[in-house]
C-alpha cells in the first residue's frame, strides 16, 4: 500500500473503497464480500433490513472493526489514518445520550478534536438545535438526543458524514428539517453515507442507492434503476379458474405471483405481455402499475435462501407462492451489481 | 486530551451520586465515628486519613465506573470515530482520576482540621495530602480495569464491594487493633491498610515505612496490569 499521506497521494482517491471485505461475527457473516466504491461529494444510501450488514459495513469503515479479509479504504488509506486527520464524523447507531454535560459542552468539545470545525453555532443551527444549547442532553427528548448525535458528526467539518440510520427517532416534522440539514451540509461537495431500512428516504435524498442483503451487495444505482431491474411493471388480472401453466414464458415477464385467484406478472415489457395475455384471451379485471420501489427491494433481497435462514423473511409472505424464475441464483441480481461481484457471490454462497 | 480531562471532571462534579458517596459521606463518617464516645485524640488523627483515605479510594474506583458506563452508552465509541486516540482516552481518564479524588482528601482533612481540633504542621497537612493522592493511583487504575472489563452494572457492584471490603479490611473505618489477630495479619498486606499507615506515620511526623511503600508498590503493578489486561481484551468492542 502507497505510505502518502491522506491529503497528499490521497487527493484523486475514493472517499470509500471497500474490497472483498468480509466480517463475520462467530458463525453469521454480517458482510459477505463487498465491493463498493464511492466517489468524493457522492450521497449515498445504504439500504436494507434489520440485518442485513448495514451497521457492521460501517463499523469497518470506521476502522471500529478490522475486516477478517479482504480491505476497506477512506481517501485511498486505512480508515484510522482519515478518522485522526479529522476527515471522518460519524452519527452511529447505538448510542445514547451522554451524560452529565450540556449540548453546548458536548458539540464543543468534540468540534475541538477536529483540525478545521464548523463554528459552534453554524452546527447548532443546522442540526436544529440552537435553542437546546444550554440543556443536559441526558434530559432531551429521543428526538433531540438525536439531533444532538447529528451536530456531533457534523461538528468537526468533516470531509465524510456517515449516518447510522439517522432518523430512526425523529417524527415527520423533524424528519424533513433533518433531510435539509443533510442535504445543505453534502452541497459544500462533501460526502455522504447513510444507512436507512426506509425505502423513500433512500429515493429522495440519496444519488445512489447501494441495497445490502445478508452481508452482501445485492443492487447499487439510482433509485429509476433498482425499479427497472426488479421489473418495470407488474401486470394483475384474474385468473378466473384458468392454470398459471406458461405464464413465466410469456413475453417480458420475469415472475408470476398468484394471490388467491389473481396473477401479479413482473414484466420488463408489459404492453407485450398485456397482448399476449390478450391472445390467451386472459384478460378479466386488467391493471397495469409502474413497479413500485417497494417491489424492486423485495425482488432484490428474498433469495431462495431468505426463507430458510432469514428470519426476516416473513415480511415477504406472499411471495412464498411465487414461482420465481429467478431462483437461479446468479440472476436476480444480475442487472445492478458488477460481473466481478457475481462471480465471488457464486463462490461464497 | 485537557478538553477531555476537564469535560470528564465536569462530569464527575455534576454526578449527585459521585458528591454524596465520594465526598459528602466520608466527611460525614469520619465526623460520626470521632465523636461518639472516649477518644484520646490520636484516633481523630488516625480516624481523619483513615477517611480520607476510603473518600480516595471511592473517587478512585468511580473514574473506572464513568468509564463502563461511558462504554454502554456508546460515548467511549463515538470518541474512536473522532480523531482522539486511544492512548488519549485512557490517559485523560486515568487523569481524570488523579484529579476527582482531591475533593474527598482534602474535605476530610478540613473537616479534621477545623472541625475536630487536630493540629498538624503545615509541611505535615501537605504531605498527608500529597501521600494520599499518590497512594490514591493504584485504586484509580484498579477503577479502569473493572470499568474496562466488565459489564456498567457489574462494575458498579465489583467497585463498591471493592471499596467496602478494602476499606474495613485495611481498617480504614475501625482501627485495626480492633481487629482479632489472624485478621491484622490480613489488614498488613491490603493497599488500605499501607495507605493509611504512609498518612499517619506522616501525620506523626515520622517518615513513610519502607513496608508500606513495598506493599503499595507491588499492588500498583498488580492493579496496572489488571487495568492494561482488561483494555486490551476489550478495546476492540467499544
Amino acid at each position: 500500500m502507497a505510505a502518502d499521506g491522506v491529503a497528499g497521494g490521497g487527493r484523486a482517491a475514493r472517499a470509500v473503497s471497500f474490497t472483498r471485505a468480509v466480517k463475520s461475527y462467530g458463525a453469521v457473516r454480517a458482510v459477505a464480500g463487498m465491493n463498493l466504491e464511492i466517489g468524493r461529494g457522492e450521497t449515498v444510501a445504504l439500504l436494507g433490513r434489520n440485518g442485513a450488514g448495514k451497521s457492521t459495513a460501517i463499523s469497518l469503515l470506521l476502522g471500529l472493526a478490522e475486516p477478517d479479509a479482504g480491505t476497506v479504504e477512506l481517501f485511498g488509506g486505512p480508515p484510522e489514518r482519515a478518522v485522526r486527520a479529522g476527515l471522518v464524523g460519524a452519527m452511529l447507531q447505538e448510542a445514547r445520550a451522554v451524560t452529565r454535560v450540556t449540548v453546548r459542552e458536548l458539540v464543543a468539545f468534540v468540534a475541538g478534536r477536529y483540525p478545521d470545525p464548523l463554528p459552534l453555532g453554524e452546527v447548532l443551527e443546522l442540526a436544529g438545535i440552537g435553542e437546546l444549547a444550554g440543556r443536559r442532553v441526558d434530559r432531551l427528548s429521543g428526538g433531540q438526543t438525536q439531533r444532538v448525535r447529528f451536530a456531533v458528526a457534523l461538528a468537526g467539518n468533516p470531509s465524510l458524514l456517515v449516518l447510522d440510520e439517522p432518523t430512526a427517532a425523529l417524527d415527520v416534522e423533524a424528519r424533513r428539517a433533518f433531510w435539509e440539514s443533510m442535504r445543505a451540509y453534502a452541497r459544500g461537495g462533501r460526502t455522504v453515507l447513510f444507512s436507512t431500512h426506509y425505502l423513500e428516504e433512500a429515493d429522495v435524498h440519496a444519488d445512489r442507492i447501494v441495497v445490502l442483503d445478508r452481508g452482501r451487495i445485492v443492487a447499487d444505482g439510482t433509485g429509476e434503476r433498482l425499479r427497472h431491474s426488479a421489473g418495470g411493471a407488474l401486470v394483475a388480472f384474474d385468473l378466473a379458474g384458468r392454470g398459471t401453466a406458461g405464464l413465466e414464458l410469456l413475453p417480458g415477464v420475469r415472475s408470476v405471483e398468484v394471490r388467491g385467484d389473481r396473477a401479479r406478472l413482473r414484466t420488463d415489457d408489459s404492453d407485450a405481455t398485456v397482448i399476449a395475455l390478450a391472445g390467451l384471451g386472459a384478460i378479466r379485471g386488467l391493471e397495469v402499475a409502474p413497479a413500485s420501489l417497494d417491489d424492486a427491494f423485495l425482488a432484490l433481497t428474498t433469495g431462495p435462501t431468505a426463507h430458510a435462514t432469514d428470519p426476516t423473511a416473513h415480511a415477504t409472505g406472499p411471495t412464498a407462492q411465487t414461482t420465481d424464475p429467478t431462483a437461479d441464483p446468479a440472476d436476480p441480481t444480475a442487472p445492478a451489481t458488477d460481473p466481478a461481484a457475481q462471480a465471488r457471490e457464486g463462490e461464497t454462497v | 486530551m485537557w478538553d477531555y480531562l476537564r469535560l470528564e471532571v465536569r462530569r464527575t462534579l455534576r454526578d449527585t451520586g459521585f458528591v454524596i458517596g465520594g465526598i459528602a459521606m466520608p466527611v460525614l463518617m469520619y465526623l460520626l465515628f470521632t465523636n461518639i464516645g472516649d477518644d484520646d485524640g490520636s484516633w481523630r488523627t488516625a480516624s481523619m486519613v483513615g477517611m480520607a483515605a476510603y473518600g480516595a479510594v471511592g473517587s478512585a474506583l468511580n473514574t473506572g465506573g464513568g468509564v463502563a458506563e461511558d462504554r454502554s452508552l456508546g460515548w467511549l465509541r463515538q470518541l474512536r470515530a473522532t480523531p482522539m486516540t486511544s492512548r488519549q482516552v485512557v490517559i485523560g481518564r486515568a487523569l481524570t482520576g488523579a484529579v476527582t479524588v482531591l475533593p474527598a482528601i482534602c474535605a476530610v482533612l478540613l473537616a479534621g482540621g477545623l472541625v475536630n481540633g487536630v493540629r498538624l504542621a503545615a509541611w505535615q497537612w501537605a504531605a498527608t495530602a500529597l501521600l494520599l493522592w499518590l497512594a490514591s493511583i493504584p485504586f484509580t487504575l484498579l477503577g479502569l480495569g473493572n470499568g474496562y472489563g466488565l459489564t456498567a452494572q457489574t462494575t458498579g457492584v465489583v467497585n463498591m464491594v471493592c471499596n467496602l471490603g478494602l476499606a474495613v479490611l485495611g481498617g480504614l473505618w475501625f482501627p485495626v487493633a480492633l481487629f482479632p489477630h489472624w485478621l491484622r495479619a490480613v489488614s498488613a498486606y491490603t493497599p488500605t491498610n499501607r495507605v493509611s499507615q504512609l498518612g499517619v506515620a506522616v501525620a506523626g511526623g515520622h517518615a513513610p515505612t519502607a513496608g508500606a511503600v513495598a506493599v503499595l508498590t507491588v499492588w500498583l503493578l498488580a492493579f496496572g496490569s489488571y487495568a492494561v489486561l482488561a483494555y486490551r481484551r476489550n478495546a476492540g468492542s467499544i
